[in-house]
């Protein structure tokens, strides 16, 4: 197979495997807020509502994409695209199964956690570019969320690291096959339970959502877009959603793999597994967001330099710590 | 069943109120003080801090006029003037007291009464630009309601509804030309 | 001055500290007439530093509708339908002040049946208006989920209002004297012709019981939320002095420790026959306010209950001239809206409408604290509070 035909069927994967997944994702957000605040479209409406995403789809592309005339157009038209390849490089590292994986790079935590920040990026320059001062004000919200909340990320999957002596996210999934059990109940618990919090900050998700801050910043710095970009950003939430709750899975839960299924069997029953569990953690955050309300700023930043990163700071001492003494 | 409406009937409160002001009106429940707008702050301070009026209610003011453009003229003829009306309240039993005084019509002005009540401030305002009454030592006397550009007092009696005038209320000749059977309306 | 540098006196190096303001411009934010949570057109043209608030000024009259003027060319019947729609909210609540001055001056008696039907559908008024607040401002907090509840609970009231009056938002229900007669929507009993519909009595029971639930489930999914209540808790604290110098009313007035509640203070509908508690808050914050209408709501529906339970029978109107006329006089009578106190100043001189009719809304003294109440606040805690104010447009703009 030449180099051009591989890197082709790799990014038919990833755009299949993203999309879909987005498409999944606004599914169960909408079905979930249906079930919780009994709405009648969602659930009743069009096979029941599961033609839902299509609707919603075709009714951003048909609108007009408005342009409004003093923003800065071309960081304006660029920064929906800033996100978009963002969310799209994660799926990259991501193992589905042992060989369904599209690059398994070495130092694959790292990459992951070096293109995640490139979505601050996209989300500054369309706060900045809109000329509008409640999307300047949402995307500076939003660069101090996202870097607040990148170290807590970062140093609980540090712990990861360590126990698993690996960067490689396939080697990671290797460990905890080898353990016989998946690290959140073996020895990473807390640094799970930080990554969530940190992660749900990172998609700007409610209780963490004052970038968007509906009812404070109208929309934060997607006020100004419509039609097909805001639709970007709109698919771009849920894909992230998606690989967040992917990347937890792999790194926390065992991945591809469940305890005591026997691991020849792993190339099956792999990509099913990964999405269960991913289907599983975006439940939880579907749950979350259809029944929290939204922090203030200033406690945001609070919960991560108080409370999220002296946590993860001891979960990495104490992990260092076991792991010279066993 | 007649209730009464005011709890400002409460005779001991009348009575504290009647060994201090002389010109006190109890009228369907209201009880009103008229007092000469020379004495408008003093009094207020006095309600405030001796008769524990804290409670600020309401301050607006009534155009006394002969001749109007809208609207019924008094059925005896006054003397034109304003009359400014202060409500003001107590927390505890409910008594509640207005407090009335008249200004004259040519370039009305009163005292504010900002410095004691801090409410009367946005009320005051309201006054102003429907009135045209000048707030003395207001720290903010501009229009709330209406648009920047916009000319005259529009609570004044002599100030035309121009719509009114271009096609009259059609509810007039509801009124006056009721059958005199038919529409029960008005009986059980 | 010295200019000339000892060695000496030089601070140690590390005693040296840098103490560099930098002084930025602030910004100007203007917040509506068009913004998700400013309830309609309310515009505040806040100076913001960074998320800091220096000063607000509200700015208003997007929606004024000169109804004081206007009343003075309508007759008094015709003036019940403008006031309905002051506060579209709670649009009976609305009636009564007026209806209560009229009749005052009128010196009109109005029957014990009357008065017990003003006194219910006014509770389901409040009920019903404070169903809105819940939910819009929990949705101002950042919760989606239960303005949905909120909404479901409140038509089932206002399902009632409409079963009696014939309108959900503008019933224009009372009379001069009464009730409008022949009202009810159903069915008429043999018993009560032209009365309450058949059924009324146990619906408004089933109705009860299910609003007492959902204020339970309001209870633990809006209070028992923690993020709720660091949101909430010690923010936007109104003192006593400062509320009622500034003439705030209703449920903020009580959330701050004033028990003031004009049902039991005036009586201008029976209150004083029904056993009923008026919550106090502690520390006058936001989560106090919330707190408070949220107890009220419990209350209310126990009002409504003993209401029904000791109905009395009666006619519906008393006896009044075809051409309503008012005899010349003042009265100002107040009564306790779910926004705080609603009063009507009716000056008549003996015509078919009023010389003049002042209208004293709740909401226009409640925000007129907004400019002292921010000074100093964050942008997201200027919703909280602002929200918690429950203010409507149209009763601050008339």
């Amino acid at each position: 197979m030449s180099f051009g035909t591989e890197i082709l069927i790799k990014v038919g994967v990833v755009l299949a495997f993203a999309l879909n997944g987005a498409v999944i994702f606004t599914l169960m957000d909408v079905k979930g807020s249906a079930w919780m605040q009994r709405r009648p479209g969602p659930l009743h409406v069009g096979l029941r509502g599961f033609i839902f995403p299509l609707a919603e789809v075709i009714k951003f592309i048909q609108k007009e994409d408005i342009i409004p005339t003093k923003v800065d157009k071309t960081v304006f038209k660029l920064a929906p695209a800033f996100i978009l390849f963002s969310v799209f490089g994660l799926f990259v590292v991501v193992p589905i199964s042992p060989t369904l994986v599209v690059a398994d790079l070495n130092l694959g935590v790292f990459y992951l956690l070096a293109i995640s920040t490139i979505s601050t990026l996209g989300v500054l320059t369309a706060g900045w570019s809109s000329a509008n001062k409640y999307s300047l004000m949402g995307g500076l919200r939003a660069a101090g969320q996202l870097i607040a909340y990148e170290l807590p990320l970062i140093l609980a999957v540090v712990g990861v690291v360590i126990q698993a002596e690996t960067m490689s996210l396939v080697g990671i999934v290797e460990k905890q096959i080898e353990w016989g059990l998946p690290f959140v109940i073996a020895g990473q618990g807390v640094a799970f339970v930080i990554f969530m919090i940190a992660a749900t900050a990172e998609m700007m998700r409610i209780p963490f959502d004052m970038p968007i801050g509906e009812s404070e910043l109208v929309s934060g710095f997607m006020t100004e877009y419509s039609g097909i970009r805001f639709l970007i950003f709109y698919i771009a939430e849920y894909i992230n959603m998606f690989v967040m709750c992917a990347i937890a899975a792999t790194l926390f839960l065992g991945g591809y793999h469940i305890p005591l299924l026997p691991v020849e069997w792993v190339n099956f029953y792999g990509p099913v597994s990964l999405l269960t569990k991913t289907l599983l953690l975006g439940f939880i955050l579907v749950l979350v967001r259809w029944s929290f309300p939204r922090f203030r700023e200033d406690q945001l930043q609070n919960i991560a330099w108080k409370i999220l990163i002296p946590l993860s700071l001891l979960n990495i001492l104490i992990t260092s710590v076991m792991k010279v003494v066993f | 069943m007649r209730n009464k409406l005011n709890q400002s009937d409460s005779q001991s409160f009348i009575d504290s109120l009647s060994s201090k002001f002389t010109n006190i009106v109890n009228e369907f429940d209201t009880l009103k003080i008229n007092i000469e707008p020379s004495q408008w702050t003093e009094t207020m301070a006095e309600l405030k801090n001796e008769f524990g009026l804290t409670y600020f209610s309401w301050l607006s003011a009534i155009d006394w006029e002969n001749e109007v453009a809208v609207g019924d003229p008094p059925k005896e003829p006054v003397s034109p003037h304003f009359e400014i009306i202060c409500c003001l309240s107590e927390s505890i039993e409910g008594n509640l007291v207005l407090v009335s005084t008249k200004v004259e019509k040519e370039n009305p002005s009163i005292d504010s009464l900002v410095s004691i009540y801090a409410g009367s401030n946005w009320h005051e305002r309201e006054a102003y630009e429907m009135f045209g009454i000048d707030f003395a030592n207001h720290p903010n006397l501009t229009k709330i309601y209406l648009p920047d550009g916009y000319e005259g007092n529009p609570m004044l009696k002599s100030f035309e509804l121009i719509s009114r005038e271009v096609k009259p209320w059609p509810g007039d000749v509801d009124v006056e030309g009721m059958p005199e059977e038919g529409n029960k309306e008005g009986e059980s | 001055m010295d200019t000339t540098i000892n060695p000496n006196n030089m601070p140690h190096i590390s005693e040296a500290s840098v103490s560099v303001e930098i002084e930025t411009e602030d910004m100007t934010l203007n917040i509506g007439p068009q913004h998700p949570s400013t309830h309609g057109v309310l515009r505040l043209v806040a100076k913001v530093d960074g998320e800091k608030i220096s000063s607000v000024e509200p700015v208003l009259g997007y929606m004024h509708r000169g109804y004081e003027k206007l009343a003075e060319v309508r007759t008094y019947p015709q003036i019940t339908t403008l006031v309905n729609r002051i506060d579209w909210v709670s649009g009976f609540a609305n009636e009564i002040p007026f209806i209560a001055a009229t009749e005052k001056l009128m010196e009109i008696d109005v029957p014990e049946r009357a008065q017990h039907i003003r006194l219910i559908l006014t509770e389901m008024a409040r009920i019903a208006s404070h169903f809105v607040f819940n939910g819009a401002y929990a949705l101002e907090i950042g919760a989606l989920t239960p303005i949905f509840l909120a909404m479901e609970d409140r038509e089932r009231v206002l399902d009632l209002i409409e079963s009696v009056t014939g309108g959900r938002f503008h019933p224009n229900f009372n009379r001069i004297g009464g009730v409008k007669p022949a009202a009810g929507a159903g069915p008429t009993t043999k018993k009560d012709i032209q009365d309450l519909p058949a059924g009324f009595y146990e619906e408004t029971k089933i109705v009860m019981e299910k609003v007492l639930e959902g204020v339970d489930r309001f209870e633990n999914l809006v209070g028992g939320n923690e993020v709720f209540r660091v949101r909430t808790k010690n923010v936007g604290i109104i003192t006593k002095e400062m509320a009622e110098d500034y003439g705030v009313s209703g449920p903020i007035l009580r959330a701050s420790g004033v028990k003031f509640d004009l049902r039991s203070h005036t009586d201008f509908l029976p209150y004083d026959k029904f056993d009923f508690e008026i919550p106090v808050g502690e520390n006058g914050d936001c989560y106090d306010r919330w707190y408070v209408r949220l107890v009220e709501m419990r209350e209310s529906a126990k009002i409504i209950l003993q209401a029904i339970d000791s109905m009395p029978s009666g006619p519906l109107q008393t006896k009044v001239p075809k051409v309503i006329k008012v005899p010349k006089g003042q009265s100002y009578v107040r009564t306790e809206n779910p926004k705080g106190e609603m009063g009507f100043h009716v000056i008549s001189e003996g015509g078919l409408g009023p010389y003049r009719l002042k209208i004293r809304t709740p909401s226009f003294s409640n925000i007129s604290i907004l400019p002292e109440l921010l000074e100093g606040q964050l942008l997201p805690d200027l919703i909280a509070i602002m929200g918690s104010l429950d203010f409507v447009l149209g009763d601050v703009d008339r």
